[in-house]
């Protein structure tokens, strides 16, 4: 038998999602198969209607109707709760809830809309905690405190009973990552994280997210649209395309030979490619 | 480039000392003004006619209330916005009455970030187009529908789209009516408030090369607000780095991104993710910002 560690932590097999809808079924990612080894970083890129964020959705099984996935596998090997298959867990079982947010979390866009705004940062980053972990209240915050330390905010213990419109958008975002890591999750997705966010603080998050994974040795699954932060932050590249994985390597092979003519088409419509149009 | 802006020509917008000061009020029952947020001061620049100047800071930095001053979308607090009008007048646009400014403003247009927010879901494609024109009684009956059918054919949109409505189309297509919103009424000068910002990288490269060949057939003036600097340097003759409320540097494209002089210009720039693994971004860009201040 090959050793555990050497499989790949995540194996999504040619996974299908699609959105039942009156003028028959939208195939939103068709067929898409990757894998995910431990401790790196893989970006799913691509325009948006490509089906990156379906993709990840369908990982966290957090597809609505009229949504639903119609096939494939995605295997996670979890170090602490063994092999699972994620596609065909029930969407209400236990083994989904341990599932989310404590094995796997997930940062969202727009942080704002992630975080309650009727309750302090430092609860919501508590329940995780008490929902995961077999610990007291006062264990729980002072677990939260110790993260809000870790991802950057200088007063952690006035943090906690702030609420999300006291904070700036950086500040949010580092919120909402400390509840993404508070449970030590194997597996971060991560959803244009950084999208909504100035260049400096997003070379600040991106920078964080690198030096917590290394810490943590969690992998970390980048949906994103921007090269530039494929470049910068993901170990390989998938790029997305009408649902399906056009063209799958290491960044540097990608970015530096495209094979795919979509890939190449894609890179030489960024601005800082193109030839000066005037 | 075809359209190389002489510096011999009189500027075709001159803002002089521009400010825009918002109060802070304590909370309250009883709110008080205990200060001042400045949210555009003392900016000052210069327009050639057909130049294209890129205004670009991070968010808050008072880029887009500049803008919004310069059109008389919000009501500047101090400064002169001096414009030359196609009869050659130069008019104060800061100082005019809205009843004196009504007129002039079909010769200044602006094109929004959001196509999903700017256009009125309710109306047509048509109906939008063609209101500056109904607004400013400048063409009515056939002559409308002619003119509205030909900027949208302009614009690289089809004369029967006229009839539809803003959901219909996608977010490349409803910058376009965007597009020919502002250009129906024969602008020389058009501000881009992040006009390319919300679309996917090819759209939005085609959405810019709509934008330079319409600037070359109509002599079109742009101030370009944005914030992502790689489209900039794509598209702008030359730069404005805005910060805190205030320009920190202008100058040629060209020079701005090749040797850039003031520190927060280079630490924006060095911010940026590069697309070539091969060349490293600047992670700890915040704290060495921090530094700056201090």
């Amino acid at each position: 038998m090959p050793d555990p560690a050497e499989l790949p932590l995540l194996e999504v097999e040619n996974l299908s999602t699609g959105f039942f809808t009156e003028d028959g079924v939208v195939p939103a990612v068709d067929g898409v198969s990757f894998s995910l080894m431990r401790g790196r970083t893989l970006a799913l890129v691509g325009e948006s209607g490509s089906g990156k964020s379906v993709t990840a959705y369908s990982i966290l099984r957090l597809i609505q109707p009229p949504g639903r996935i119609t096939g494939g596998k995605i295997l996670f090997r979890s170090a602490r709760a063994g092999e699972i298959d994620l596609a065909a867990l029930g969407e209400k079982s236990e083994a989904l809830y341990k599932v989310r947010g404590g094995l796997i979390s997930m940062i969202f866009q727009e942080p704002m809309t992630a975080l309650s705004p009727v309750h302090s940062v430092g609860s919501q980053i508590a329940e995780a905690i008490l929902l995961h972990r077999k610990v007291d209240k006062k264990e729980a915050r002072r677990l939260t405190v110790e993260m809000l330390g870790q991802v950057g905010i200088a007063q952690a213990e006035m943090c906690f009973d702030q609420y999300p419109h006291e904070l700036s958008g950086g500040m949010r975002q580092r919120v909402v990552i400390a509840m993404a890591l508070v449970c030590r999750p194997e597996l971060l997705i991560a959803d244009e994280s950084t999208t909504a966010l100035d260049v400096t603080i997003q070379a600040q998050i991106l920078g964080l997210i690198k030096t917590l994974q290394r810490g943590l040795g969690c992998s970390v699954l980048l949906i994103t649209h921007d090269f530039g932060v494929v470049a910068q932050v993901a170990d390989d590249v998938a790029v997305m395309h009408h649902g399906k994985i056009v063209e799958h390597g290491t960044v540097r092979a990608v970015l530096k030979n495209p094979q795919h003519a979509y890939t190449r088409a894609l890179l030489e419509a960024l601005p800082s490619r193109r030839v000066r149009v005037a | 480039m075809t359209h190389n802006p002489s510096p011999a020509l009189s500027p075709l917008l001159s803002v002089r000392g521009l400010s825009k000061h918002f109060p802070v009020m304590s909370r309250g029952f009883r709110p008080k003004v205990t200060g001042v947020t400045k949210a555009v001061d003392d900016v000052s620049f210069d327009l050639a006619p057909g130049e294209t100047l890129g205004l670009v800071g991070e968010s808050g930095s008072g880029k887009t209330t500049t803008a919004r001053c310069i059109l008389r979308a919000i009501e500047p607090t101090a400064g002169q916005v001096l414009f030359r009008l196609p009869d050659g007048r130069t008019v104060d646009l800061a100082s005019l009455s809205d009843r004196a400014l009504k007129p002039l403003r079909q010769h200044a247009q602006m094109v929004f970030q959001d196509p999903f927010s700017s256009l009125n879901p309710r109306m047509t494609v048509g109906d939008i187009v063609g209101e500056p024109l109904v607004i400013h009684r400048l063409a009515r009956g056939p002559e409308l529908a002619e003119r509205v059918a030909e900027t949208l054919r302009r614009v690289g949109l089809k004369p029967e789209h006229r009839v539809r409505y803003p959901h219909a189309f996608s977010g490349g297509q409803r910058q376009r009516i965007g597009i020919a919103r502002a250009l129906i009424m024969r602008p020389s000068l058009i501000v881009c408030d992040e006009a390319t910002s919300a679309l996917d990288v090819t759209i939005q490269a085609q959405v810019l090369d709509l934008l330079k060949e319409l600037q070359a057939e109509f002599r079109l003036t742009y101030l370009f607000v944005a914030h992502n600097l790689d489209v900039v340097r794509n598209f702008c003759d030359r730069v404005a780095v805005m910060r805190r409320g205030k320009i920190v540097e202008l100058a040629p494209t060209a020079r701005i991104f090749a040797a850039p002089e003031h520190p927060y210009t280079k630490l924006l720039l060095s911010a940026i993710p590069s697309s070539d693994p091969d060349v490293p971004m600047n992670f700890g860009v915040a704290e060495e910002l921090a530094k700056l201040d201090r």
